[in-house]
């Protein structure tokens, strides 16, 4: 008896304020998308599979995509992608790791507009960048963020086909939708 | 005791990490290989590239007269072409069932492809496989014969084969297509130097990648049960956008999957002729956006 309450006594002192105070928020089912808006021809890549990482404490950013799930709705297209231009036999993640310029005090319910600051990570080329977003409390185990930025693929040595019959635009505009849980 | 579990207690509070990255893996590890050949066809032969269901895939394939007429027959240009027409549709991501159709003794073909095991990245499956079976009708005009035309039954030709691929690096893939032809009367009058009704062969796809959308391309068909020569083709594949073109040297005209068995061959050098093939694949049913 005397055990078990030693065991609750440490369990509470190690493991349940640790617990309560833990601002670790994630998903594996975050989406994104890479918007390719060239002059005559408009597509979108999207993935449901971003898995990411919010540590409002640590004041972490953390995610990943696999590139393989990204779809375009043209099965050929996904496969010249990945082949050709992604490459993802060799790189087959899009990374982002940082942090949050200031860390928002929410409420529950409330939106904050932040910017992120880390490196971005694609086609083995990795370059520091900054993200505007926008981090939403839904609940008190509830994160949702939305963020935008712009990609160049030159940037990162993708090539752009020259000879093509689905053009691809030098941006990308990379969406993110997540909702992470504690 | 209590100390002990204690220590147990502390020291695994300890451990638990901090919250660094998360752990980078794939989605999946059963990826399967992207584009072990270029396109459904490769040379005259047929691969294990699946279409995308609601796909449909167009070749439009040549062949011209042999080299041996020189620049007066502008390498056998002046010949006139074996062009076949073909069009493919998948019904799934499996199966496609096609149509083509040979100008040579104006052969149409119907053929189904389906693409039972597919090679994926991690080496589970170490190759791809898919089987394909076709019959064609030789719809030719033989009115001008003293005896009677051949019968619809006596002009048709069955094709069955197995296709074996396996991507072994980036740059080079390689089928072994055990492959057979049936005709149920190897007639003398139509296009084709065998006398036999079955057709055993062995073909040989090979695909040595030179940049990231062009390929050197080899075929070679040995025949297991005929004395025919043995059918040589080299070439290029390149790709440009949805389009895959095929250029070659071969040494039969034929292109029709029966026919090529039974055709016959010349002799690899003076006896190649030049061929083309454009494949075009067009997505029909595109898949809709996610939520």
């Amino acid at each position: 008896m005397k055990g078990f309450s030693i065991f609750v006594l440490v369990l509470g002192l190690f493991v349940f304020p640790e617990n309560l105070k833990a601002q670790v928020f994630k998903t594996e089912t975050g989406r994104v998308e890479f918007l390719s808006k060239a002059s005559l021809n408009e597509f979108v890549g999207e993935s449901g599979s971003l898995n990411g990482l919010v540590d409002l404490e640590k004041n972490m950013l953390d995610f990943f995509v696999d590139l393989n799930t990204v779809k375009t709705g043209i099965g050929l297209r996904d496969r010249h992608m990945r082949e050709n231009y992604l490459e993802t036999k060799k790189f087959p993640f899009a990374e982002f790791t940082g942090k949050i310029d200031a860390i928002p005090n929410m409420a529950k319910g409330q939106s904050r507009e932040v910017i992120a600051k880390g490196k971005f990570k694609i086609h083995g080329v990795e370059r520091e960048i900054t993200v505007p977003g926008k981090l939403t409390m839904v609940s008190d185990s509830e994160l949702k963020l939305d963020a935008e930025f712009k990609l160049l693929l030159s940037a990162y040595n993708i090539e752009i086909p020259t000879v093509v019959f689905y053009e691809l635009s030098e941006e990308q505009v990379v969406t993110i939708k997540a909702t992470l849980k504690k | 005791m209590n100390l002990r579990i204690i220590a147990l207690l502390i020291s695994l509070s300890c451990t638990i990490p901090a919250f660094g990255q998360l752990e980078r893996k794939l989605a999946t590890e059963k990826q399967e290989v992207d584009l072990i050949f270029h396109a459904p066809r490769h040379i005259n032969l047929m691969t294990v590239e699946p279409l995308d269901k609601k796909a449909l895939h167009f070749a439009i394939m040549h062949t011209f007269g042999t080299l041996d007429g020189g620049i007066q027959e502008l390498w056998g240009l002046d010949n006139g072409a074996n062009i076949q027409f073909s069009f493919e549709y998948a019904f799934s991501d499996k199966f496609s069932l096609g149509a083509a159709r040979q100008s040579r003794d104006k052969v149409y073909n119907i053929y189904g492809r389906y693409h039972l095991l597919k090679q994926t990245q991690d080496g589970n499956m170490p190759f791809s496989l898919s089987l394909m079976g076709g019959a064609g009708v030789n719809s030719s005009n033989y009115d001008f014969l003293q005896s009677e035309a051949p019968s619809f039954a006596d002009r048709t030709s069955f094709a069955f084969q197995v296709m074996v691929a396996r991507k072994f690096s980036d740059k080079l893939s390689i089928q072994i297509t055990p492959m057979m032809a049936y005709f149920v009367d190897p007639n003398p009058i139509f296009f084709i130097q065998g006398d036999q009704n079955l057709y055993l062969a062995l073909g040989f796809s090979g695909k040595y990648k030179v940049t990231g959308r062009s390929s050197l391309t080899l075929q070679w068909i040995p025949n297991l049960n005929s004395d025919l020569r043995n059918n040589l083709g080299v070439g290029i594949d390149l790709e440009a956008g949805g389009h895959v073109f095929q250029m070659y040297f071969v040494t039969s005209q034929f292109l029709n999957e029966q026919y090529l068995l039974a055709g016959g061959n010349g002799t690899p050098g003076d006896e190649f002729r030049i061929g083309f093939n454009v494949n075009r694949i067009f997505a029909t049913g595109r898949k809709k956006r996610l939520k």
